[in-house]
């Protein structure tokens, strides 16, 4: 029986911000809520929101764009929206931003073809896609969660804290400035191929170029995000009634295998 | 003179090659004698092109090829065309060079009237310019491969920068789809020859869709980047719509379809109906002829086709990305909504290299009615369980509607999904393309096929 205020679930701007499946990650925090009796309600951030709305959601959902998409989304969010956005993931609004959605979050992205677009500098980074021509960065990927606050409030979830897996698919390389990390790259490309870091974790929002998508294949990073929204709603410690997750999990250990990736305990 | 005799001898070492291969076993030759050709003659596919009487249509498009392809093929043949087609579906530069290769003889000659090409989104531009068809055909622009490809904005891009030179080309577009629409109407501009830019599409407001469905890949504008407004939508992003801001509407079809039959089952096979007559229309074949091929078409291979295994029929339906699987789904759910036992679904999901290696495409498929019906859903391939928890997602509780069942051994999961078929009902597969090929191979492996 679903009870209480309904969380409500932000999907930052669902027809032009869903590229690659990303709204899978949006289903699983509905699914994942609504099947243990949590009330939830979608809330669609779109061109016609009025700005507050941004401002008054308890989770934050963002999916990728294609590059005209992004530009559009940038150009609604410059102003009152941006900022009341700005204002929910400083206040510690947990969020997960996956594929393009991280570039609009930093200080500016510089697409392929055209001119650079500012970000709402939430995070302290930069994209720049190396131009149409270069290669694509594409790939199953596992992750090993290093940003230091995640994985701890995860140990103690969990007793341990899980490799992530997922696909990245991007165009754009990200350099990270004093943003911490997200992850450190076990398999696949990550930011930028280079330094083996992948996404930013800021506040309770996670920023990954892992789309694939992140939350059904990674239930665990599902449930914290739920877990710490439902905590600054209700202001006290929420645990989560346990839910059967064995095909997360076999699909998990046989993507692992197939990459030839040992889980460190 | 020198090119004749470069393109003889290619074509006596690519025979070489098919032969070599064929009795090999290695394969059915489809690609590589192309690209042995191509390097003895890197003109081949230009030389060959040119000597059909009737031209050359290349067929573009994400969905659809082969299935419009193999109409075409049969309405062609009904006039009394000969033709050639590379039915393989082996659509790069080399395969389409092997399926004229195929048909040319010693010297480099061939006596074929038309010749019909399936061609890959990407390889298209690159091969505009020494084919230099008679007729492109282009189907659709929806999100598929998008890991091989880049985006769908990019392929419309480079599709316009190919084909705005070639003079002589008409084209025939998909209307209902907004960036092949503004793409002809640019075309109607620039070249000044309304004749050059014919259109296919639907006129049948009581096929709408209740509701836009998630899987849309450009709602917006293609010329001003305004929200279009649809008065209603076939299927994806192919509907009836016009833009509030600049007026950019959609192009006037050349055929009522209202008044058309269609073959197979499914709205997006009356757009390919519809494609493959308003083609053959323009190369002079009549409308009986057109209606004769459609009533007495057959399933391509893998597409619709309809077999009995251990008596019990069992239809498999390729399905490769969301807006496929979308109106395959709708198709069985709306065949089997009146059943007690709901329907019963085979899924087989592979991520090898022509399935497209990401599966997230999945998430944008609208599996919610087909997960909360009755029927009982048996899940396989490389990433059964991506799409277990797919099918689990879309139930208000996990259990809460059709039986998800996930086995990983395919032989096994046929057995099961044919046991659990009750007495009189179909079978639907569902696989991508590396997983038909496979669920083929174990059902003729039974001698079935």
């Amino acid at each position: 029986m679903a009870n209480g205020t309904p969380l409500k679930l932000g999907w930052l701007y669902p027809t032009l911000m869903s590229t690659y499946g990303d709204r899978g990650n949006l289903t699983c925090l509905q699914r994942r809520a609504e099947w243990r009796g949590i009330a939830v309600e979608v809330v669609a951030l779109d061109r016609d929101s009025p700005a507050e709305a941004f401002a008054q959601v308890d989770v934050i959902v963002g999916g990728g764009a294609q590059d005209r998409q992004q530009e559009l989304v940038m150009r609604d969010l410059q102003g009152e929206k941006g900022a009341g956005l700005k204002a929910a993931l400083d206040g510690g609004t947990p969020g997960v931003f996956t594929c393009g959605s991280p570039q609009l979050l930093g200080h500016y992205y510089e697409p392929g073809v055209g001119q650079r677009i500012d970000g709402l500098g939430v995070l302290d980074l930069v994209s720049v896609h190396p131009g149409p021509d270069a290669d694509r960065c594409i790939g199953n990927m596992v992750l090993k969660i290093t940003a230091s606050r995640l994985a701890a409030d995860l140990q103690k979830m969990l007793g341990r804290v899980p490799y992530v897996i997922g696909f990245e698919n991007h165009g754009g390389r990200t350099k990270l400035q004093t943003a911490e990390p997200f992850a450190q790259v076990i398999k696949g490309y990550g930011n930028n191929g280079e330094d083996g870091t992948e996404g930013a974790f800021q506040g309770n929002a996670i920023a990954t170029y892992s789309h694939g998508p992140l939350l059904p294949k990674n239930p665990f990073l599902a449930d914290w995000m739920l877990k710490k929204a439902l905590e600054r709603q209700r202001q006290e410690e929420v645990n989560l009634s346990p839910l059967d997750d064995a095909w997360a999990d076999q699909g998990r250990v046989m993507m692992l295998n197939r990459l030839g990736v040992q889980e460190s305990a | 003179m020198v090119d004749r005799i470069r393109l003889g001898l290619a074509i006596w070492v690519a025979r070489v090659v098919t032969a070599l291969v064929r009795s090999l076993g290695l394969g059915a030759a489809s690609v590589l004698p192309g690209s042995v050709a191509r390097r003895i003659q890197p003109q081949a596919l230009r030389l060959l092109a040119r000597q059909y009487g009737q031209g050359v249509v290349l067929v573009a498009g994400t969905n659809g090829k082969t299935t419009t392809s193999l109409l075409l093929r049969s309405m062609f043949e009904d006039h009394g065309f000969s033709v050639t087609h590379n039915a393989t579906g082996a659509n790069l530069v080399n395969g389409l060079t092997a399926a004229l290769l195929a048909d040319a003889n010693w010297w480099g000659r061939i006596d074929r009237d038309v010749a019909i090409l399936e061609v890959d989104e990407n390889v298209l531009r690159l091969v505009l310019p020494e084919i230099r068809p008679r007729v492109l055909l282009a189907l659709n622009l929806f999100r598929d491969q998008l890991d091989r490809y880049g985006e769908v904005d990019t392929i419309a891009r480079r599709w316009r920068e190919a084909i705005a030179p070639l003079e002589n080309a008409t084209v025939v577009l998909n209307g209902d789809d907004p960036t092949l629409s503004e793409f002809g109407q640019q075309l109607e501009k620039q070249w000044e020859d309304l004749a050059r830019v014919q259109y296919f599409g639907l006129n049948e407001p009581d096929r709408y869709l209740e509701e836009i469905p998630h899987a849309v890949d450009s709602i917006y504008c293609p010329r001003c980047g305004t929200s279009l407004n649809y008065r209603g939508v076939y299927l994806s992003h192919l509907g009836d719509y016009q833009c509030p801001s600049c007026g950019f509407a959609k192009s006037k079809p050349r055929l009522n379809s209202a008044d058309w039959p269609q073959i197979l089952i499914g709205l997006y096979n009356k757009y390919n109906t519809l494609a493959a007559a308003a083609t053959a229309q323009l190369f002079g074949v009549e409308e009986t002829t057109l209606r004769g091929s459609i009533r007495e078409f057959k399933a391509a291979f893998g597409r619709a086709e309809e077999l009995t295994v251990e008596g019990t029929p069992v239809r498999i339906l390729l399905s490769k990305n969301p807006v496929g699987t979308n109106e395959t789904l709708r198709a069985i759910v709306e065949l089997s909504q009146d059943r007690p036992h709901g329907a019963t679904v085979l899924v087989v999901l592979n991520d090898r290299i022509p399935d497209g290696t990401d599966v997230s495409w999945i998430w944008d498929a609208d599996t919610e009615k087909l997960a909360q019906s009755a029927g009982t859903i048996v899940v396989s391939g490389d990433r059964l369980y991506d799409m277990a928890l797919r099918l689990t997602y879309s139930q208000p509780q996990p259990g809460a509607g059709a039986r998800i069942i996930p086995e990983a051994d395919l032989d096994q999961a046929i057995k099961q999904a044919l046991a659990a078929v009750p007495a009189g009902e179909t079978l639907y597969i569902v696989p991508t393309y590396s997983a038909m090929l496979e669920v083929r191979q174990i059902l003729t492996g039974r001698g079935i096929l």
